[in-house]
């Protein structure tokens, strides 16, 4: 390649070897939890069978009886999935006006969207419980937990899009208006097919982090709207001493949204870091 | 005229929405805050709902600022953010200068570096507390025996005994225990957020101008000065922005504490609002207000370093 790489012998070794060894030491609590979810419970508390047992399905084929799991997944699923939605419904229009139209205070907007993304959620736990139970009537329900989601990543919704959208030049949307499109037709018919892999992979994150959302989720519902990290919370405690079958609903809970993950690692710097890391 | 307004308009749902989620429930905590809210309370009953007559003025400060849980708190909200961002920046640095050249498989050594940061908190928590880091029922024991077993065989070492003969037995360490339950947040909340460091700093070491390198090396630069002089000073923002970013998400910790240990002895600001929450509200939304001020002097920071950066 260049003159820097000329590697000796032993950094030509060395160096992957190393690299994978860390990989693999990082990976080892997930393998860890994938293989501890084939143990049965009794041989899962004991880690001396360390690799020496019968693998069992039982904890998958049981998710239901021990801990009602799909329940708690079709509602992750769904609020995942609405939030996300709603987060690009409104996300994009506002990201398009920002991207093509700026104004002298689209600057100072932008950062103050990111401002609320740093307010510390414990802070206003207490007005939240107090407004959706005695006010608002929507406590524990799909509506809350999606409206809540999906506030909480528009900020990062209308970041990510931002930075893709001013990457497509102007020259296209001024065309396109010369020809008499309409806005809507401007945000149908160009923006998005042109931006259709950000768009995408902003939707992909934000459902990752839906999905992954462990504070509103647990302290907004009680059974109803509960998802995922509800149940993972609600059976954290080692009394039971059931760690095949929790292994095997963390497992469920956190598998597909790994492999999710892999599809968008380069677009995930984008998104957290609001663009000022390319 | 037209074109100046629909632009607005395509904007204000988003920013009303978000104006309605950031004002409402801020004020809210603003105003209990400052009145006698305390939901328990049955020597007062007319307590046990927001009114103005209940006035307090500064006094929910003051008990908070008192409490002897609330510096508790803070430090250990501080000690825990600053652990994981050193451990991190470190780690991840370390990581990214390990992958950032190509060699076979590097593609899924990526792929494997990266996992821990979508297992979603709840799962992290109860996997590592439970199965990891538990001294009985965790492979924690079981690294502590081996330990034990490898210095028992070297003992039986010619010259080299006689040293580890002078070790003592480990016992494996509790980290259910009240002092310990903050390492084990640290160290799950650093599994987790390493691998961000690590995508980070593995973008902008990409992004590194490969022809000043070689000029550096033209001019006798040895791979030391190198680093000291080229790379460091272009990691700068991205350690500055992994810093911020992560102060940010940590200073509201709050399900990895809950499970570790339930807030025994390992609490920061968000637990202890949640536990003032359930009865005392006008001391949570006190202590509230005190995490937005720490927040914010945190976001000020970060805000400056993106918006200087947005519009180019």
């Amino acid at each position: 390649m260049s003159i820097i790489d000329k590697p000796s012998n032993f950094g030509r070794f060395a160096w992957p070897t190393l690299a994978w060894v860390v990989a693999l030491i990082f990976f080892f609590p997930i393998f860890w939890l994938v293989f501890t979810s084939f143990k049965t419970d009794a041989q899962a508390v004991k880690p001396e069978f360390l690799f020496t047992f019968t693998p069992t399905l039982e904890n998958y084929t049981n998710m239901t009886e021990n801990y009602d799991y799909w329940r708690f997944a079709v509602n992750s699923v769904i609020t995942a999935t609405f939030a996300t939605l709603f987060a690009l419904v409104v996300g994009i229009p506002a990201a398009y006006a920002m991207a093509f139209n700026p104004s002298r205070h689209t600057k100072d907007i932008l950062m103050w969207m990111l401002s609320t993304k740093m307010l510390p959620a414990a802070a206003v736990l207490y007005p939240m419980t107090f407004l959706t139970k005695n006010f608002l009537g929507i406590f524990d329900t799909h509506f809350l937990v999606i409206l809540v989601l999906c506030l909480i990543n528009l900020p990062i919704v209308v970041w990510m899009l931002f930075t893709y959208f001013k990457e497509i030049p102007k020259e296209i949307i001024e065309a396109s208006k010369m020809d008499g499109v309409t806005t809507w037709g401007e945000i149908k018919d160009i923006l998005v097919p042109l931006a259709w892999g950000g768009v995408a992979s902003t939707a992909l994150l934000t459902f990752i982090f839906c999905w992954n959302e462990a504070y509103w989720t647990v302290r907004l519902t009680t059974i109803d709207a509960a998802t995922l990290s509800k149940l993972i919370e609600g059976n954290r405690a080692p009394e039971g001493l059931f760690f095949g079958r929790l292994s095997a609903v963390s497992t469920a809970a956190v598998g597909p949204i790994i492999v999710l993950g892999w599809f968008c690692q380069k677009q995930l710097v984008r998104g957290l870091t609001f663009g000022a890391v390319k | 005229m037209a074109k100046r307004t629909v632009p607005k308009l395509l904007q204000t749902p988003a920013v009303l929405l978000l104006l309605v989620w950031m004002l409402v429930p801020l004020s809210m905590t603003l105003y209990f805050s400052f009145i006698r809210y305390v939901l328990n309370s049955l020597r007062r009953p007319e307590w046990t709902s927001p009114n103005i007559d209940n006035w307090r003025g500064f006094g929910n400060y003051e008990y908070v600022l008192n409490a002897k849980d609330f510096w508790f708190a803070v430090n250990n909200s501080i000690f825990i953010v600053a652990s994981i961002l050193v451990l991190t920046v470190v780690l991840g640095l370390a990581f990214a200068m390990l992958v950032n050249r190509s060699f076979p498989g590097r593609g899924i050594v990526r792929v494997l570096l990266i996992s821990p940061f979508f297992v979603m908190p709840a799962v992290n928590a109860v996997l590592w507390i439970n199965m990891i880091l538990d001294p009985v029922l965790g492979l924690n024991g079981l690294a502590v025996g081996a330990i034990n077993n490898l210095v028992v065989t070297l003992q039986g070492v010619p010259v080299l005994g006689w040293f580890f003969s002078l070790w003592p037995e480990f016992d494996a360490i509790s980290f259910r225990a009240t002092q310990s339950s903050a390492y084990a947040v640290i160290m799950m909340v650093t599994w987790q957020w390493t691998p961000f460091a690590v995508l980070i700093f593995m973008t902008s070491l990409q992004s590194e101008d490969e022809s000043q390198k070689e000029a550096a090396v033209l001019d006798g630069a040895n791979a030391w000065s190198r680093f000291r002089n080229l790379t460091v000073p272009h990691l700068g923002r991205p350690i500055a922005i992994v810093v911020m970013i992560q102060s940010i998400f940590h200073l509201s910790l709050y399900a990895e504490i809950e499970i570790v240990s339930r807030g025994n002895g390992n609490k920061n600001l968000p637990y202890l609002i949640g536990e003032f929450s359930s009865n005392n509200i006008g001391a949570a939304s006190a202590t509230g207000i005190f995490a937005v001020i720490l927040a914010n002097i945190v976001a000020i920071f970060l805000l400056r370093m993106v918006g200087k950066n947005m519009m180019d």
